[in-house]
């Protein structure tokens, strides 16, 4: 498979009169761009609001991130998605860089949704405020669940893949300022150079663990929680062909952005050639009963086994009982005697002291880890918050409360927060972007 | 001006060698033996008050007199600092060190405890979680480097500086795992690579996650089989079941609330009146039925065939998700006390 | 004595005496199966936790299910 990136290097974004892509500058039209959200009806309220790395702004609840992209030849950017089934992964898709569209809750939060500062102390803790961001602030009639902690976001989420596909379609007829290549022979098809040197898979593990359909990462269309692991091409993944789900403590959460630009995946195409045979990526999920999850691990290491993989990459989704997976994964492949790296975050608790996986295991003996979802950040106020400040304390997102016996609610009078990192949007970046580490004090 | 205090053995105290060994703990005002190198070493912001010497052997065989009469020494000091040792490789001033540390630190939760050992002493193991314990020299002969490394850090602290790893400052690790920022700010892909290429040319490689030893609990002693007949047993669950509306407010994540709820004349829990609020899992099925996670209808069927006698009349009931070790083992050991006052003979934790 | 279905979580931290059970949302009883099928297992799983409250045992230990 053949996959070209094209990108166009977004210098700003600003309102206009037409929906337009020039010299760098996205135009908006905004009633327009508006009028694509509230295609589905569900959407009661909608805005836009421009965001740009520094500014001091603080936007919650953040529900995902999307890159604006078009696909050359016509076809959804997210098929089983947004559009017809089609394969991903080969031909031309263009994306705008440097920009994400993000959905956000213009009242109600839950447990899965995110807090971005774009600029100040707290920026550090997403990759997300570098960016700049066409913030869709909505309103939905999903009343059912407006007060539920778990949340869908189905209103939401489509509304910002509608988004990012309508903003898209402006650099249809451009040439791009850059094209990124990903070429991959198929793996019994690879030159007796790339032969030579060690096989290597990437294994990742989407959130897949709820058992009613909505709330987990979509495979062309198609619920995780409902596959076994299954073999891919690293371009499928680059190209749309997996969507963000509505269920993890953000800081665990990989959004739709974050599977497009997949950095780890990005990583092993640099190397692959050089000094790694990169054969593919084996899309496996998490789970809820310990024999799914073991049955999800044997697959996995078959397969692993059978491609002649010498080496893995695992990468997690989430924590807590997932690990177990992750864990799983990782013995089985080394039982193999595949030799694995994994990828993930920890927690070990407010206070650091808590095991920082809940299940481990000696052969698992290569780890990077990218944070602690349980890390305290207190922040000070924010002149500007986008959406709804009090949806951190009230409405159960995973790193906010409302009514701590010391540390009294999440959001004080003054603005100011105090949250654990569980709360930041998409904020341990298990793809690969982190620069976080664990360490010992 | 910050204040320290360091304990001593009763060899480096210069009362004598092993012969003196059980010499009984004392407290001298100012400064004794290496008291004086670590005051030195202090500088200005912080101050050696007093010397505690003990014997090793006193502190080893009549440890929980020593401690007290070290609180005693203690109770009327100003105690910013407390330094032991350092004890080298001497296994039995090791712990004595760590001992006499942590007995200082219950007394001033504020103060810092700072103590130096050889890795291969038996005391790293014991205390490393309680204290900074620097890695130091196997004999006396790194008197003056141990001392110094830990005066330096008091000093750092002092100033009010923030303290960088265990490793990067030189002390054994204390078992608390944090989040950094790598500096130069390396991303975790760089850092997969490199470990993976080493893992593959079979060259060493460091993970950022060495896996800890398992705690083993002892086991508990059984229920006579013969006896199960006559049992009260309890059930708890960290499945977050609880009455609607949550009266006692535990939290869906990272809980530090745990409840007990009343079941008496009950023969299950019916939907609409219990729910779970546990916020890591899909609630649906425990929401449409909570005895598949509180089995009060199994029990109460293993009632009428006397199987035991009875269900204890609460259930007990918290969320285990994002929670941590320290919370949940506060929480465990609360709702073990009350079950053992109860006359309680069996548990089953029933687990999400 | 404890019930749960993330027997390499128990067995992580130490946990003695262990019965699986056959998910996390539902430990004690499936969904999708009838409410006396669900009863059953439920009754039969929470009857060889009991029992193993007797158990006299040395190490940790999974005690086997049959339903």
């Amino acid at each position: 498979m053949k996959l070209e990136l094209g990108n166009f290097f977004v210098k700003d974004i600003v309102f206009g009169a037409e929906t337009a892509y020039k010299d760098g500058v996205l135009t908006i039209n905004k009633e327009e761009a508006l009028e694509v959200v509230r295609e589905d009806e569900h959407i009661t309220e909608a805005d836009l609001v421009i965001v740009k790395p520094g500014d001091m702004v603080r936007i919650v609840p953040v529900k995902e991130a999307i890159e604006p992209r078009y696909r050359v030849g016509g076809g959804p950017v997210f098929p089983g998605v947004t559009g017809d089934l089609m394969q991903t992964g080969n031909g031309r898709t263009l994306a705008l860089k440097n920009m994400s569209v993000l959905a956000v809750g213009k009242h109600w939060g839950g447990f899965q949704d995110g807090l971005i500062d774009m600029g100040g102390e707290g920026a550090k803790y997403t990759y997300f405020s570098q960016l700049m961001n066409v913030c869709l602030v909505a309103d939905t009639d999903e009343l059912k669940e407006q007060r539920e902690q778990q949340k869908k976001n189905h209103a939401l989420r489509w509304g910002g893949m509608r988004l990012a596909e309508y903003l898209g379609k402006t650099v249809a007829e451009q040439s791009p300022d850059e094209v990124e290549t990903y070429e991959l022979a198929p793996v019994t098809k690879r030159t007796a150079d790339e032969e030579k040197l060690p096989k290597v898979v990437m294994v990742l593990q989407p959130q897949s663990q709820m058992e009613e359909s909505g709330y987990n990462d979509l495979v062309y269309g198609w619920d995780s929680n409902r596959m076994l692991p299954t073999f891919m091409h690293p371009n499928e993944v680059l190209d749309g062909c997996i969507i963000s789900g509505s269920f993890m403590p953000c800081s665990s959460k990989w959004a739709t952005y974050d599977f497009q630009n997949y950095p780890m995946i990005k990583r092993l195409y640099q190397e692959h050639g050089k000094t790694v045979n990169f054969l593919g990526v084996i899309m496996s999920n998490l789970n809820v009963a310990l024999e799914q999850k073991e049955r999800a691990a044997l697959f996995v290491a078959s397969m692993a086994k059978n491609l002649g993989a010498d080496a893995a990459i695992v990468a997690e989704e989430g924590y807590g009982n997932p690990d177990a997976d992750y864990t799983l994964c990782l013995v089985a492949l080394e039982n193999e005697g595949i030799k694995t790296v994994g990828l993930s975050n920890e927690c070990t608790g407010r206070d650091g002291a808590s095991q920082p996986l809940v299940s481990m295991d000696e052969k698992a003996d290569a780890m990077v880890s990218t944070g602690n979802v349980s890390e305290m950040i207190e922040l000070p106020p924010m002149p500007v918050v986008i959406g709804e400040l009090e949806a951190l304390a009230r409405d159960g997102m995973s790193g906010g409360w409302d009514n701590d016996a010391i540390l009294g609610s999440s959001v004080r009078e003054d603005g100011s927060i105090i949250m654990e990192n569980n709360a930041m949007f998409c904020g341990d970046q298990v793809v690969g972007w982190s620069t976080k580490t664990m360490v010992e004090y | 001006m910050k204040k320290a205090i360091l304990y001593l053995n009763q060899f480096f105290g210069q009362v004598g060698g092993e012969d003196m060994a059980d010499h009984t703990p004392e407290i001298r005002e100012g400064l004794v033996g290496p008291a004086m190198e670590l005051d030195k070493q202090l500088g200005d912001d912080i101050q050696v008050t007093h010397t505690i010497i003990c014997g090793d052997n006193f502190m080893g065989s009549r440890q929980e007199e020593a401690i007290d009469m070290i609180k005693g020494f203690l109770k009327d000091k100003e105690v910013d600092f407390f330094f032991a040792g350092p004890a080298f490789r001497a296994g039995r001033y090791g712990a004595a060190c760590g001992h006499a540390g942590r007995a200082a630190q219950k007394m001033f939760p504020e103060a810092v405890v700072i103590t130096s050992m050889d890795e291969e002493n038996p005391g790293v193991e014991m205390f490393r979680k309680d204290m900074f314990i620097f890695k130091g020299g196997a004999s006396a002969a790194a008197m003056r480097n141990d001392l110094k490394a830990m005066a330096q850090f008091a000093q750092k602290l002092a100033k009010g500086e923030e303290i960088t790893t265990a490793k990067d400052e030189g002390y054994f690790g204390r078992g608390k795992r944090k989040q950094f920022f790598l500096n130069p700010p390396v991303p975790a892909t760089e850092r997969v690579i490199d470990m993976l290429l080493k893992k593959l040319n079979g060259e060493p490689f460091e993970t950022e996650l060495p896996v800890p030893v398992t705690d083993l609990v002892p086991v508990a002693p059984p229920v006579a089989p013969e006896k199960l007949s006559e049992a009260t047993i309890a059930i708890v669950t960290s499945g977050g079941i609880v009455p609607v509306g949550n009266p006692d407010r535990i939290q869906s994540a990272s809980a530090t609330k745990w409840g007990k709820y009343d079941v008496s004349g009950m023969d299950d829990l019916k939907a609409g009146e219990y729910q779970t609020i546990h916020a890591g899992f899909d609630p649906m099925a425990a929401n449409a039925d909570p005895d598949v996670i509180v089995p009060l209808d199994a029990m109460r069927q293993y009632e009428k065939e006397g199987k035991i006698k009875e269900m204890y009349k609460y259930f007990y009931s918290t969320v285990g998700t994002g929670t941590t070790q320290k919370e949940a083992a506060r929480m465990g050991a609360e709702i073990a006390a009350e079950l053992k006052e109860a006359g309680v003979d069996g548990v089953l934790l029933v687990a999400t | 004595m404890l019930m749960a279905n993330l027997i390499p979580v128990a067995t992580s931290v130490g946990v003695n005496k262990m019965v699986p059970t056959i998910s996390i949302p539902y430990p004690l009883g499936d969904p999708s199966t009838p409410l006396d099928e669900q009863y059953k297992l439920r009754y039969h799983r929470v009857g060889v936790a009991l029992d193993a409250l007797t158990a006299d045992i040395s190490e940790p230990t999974l005690f086997k299910t049959k339903i």
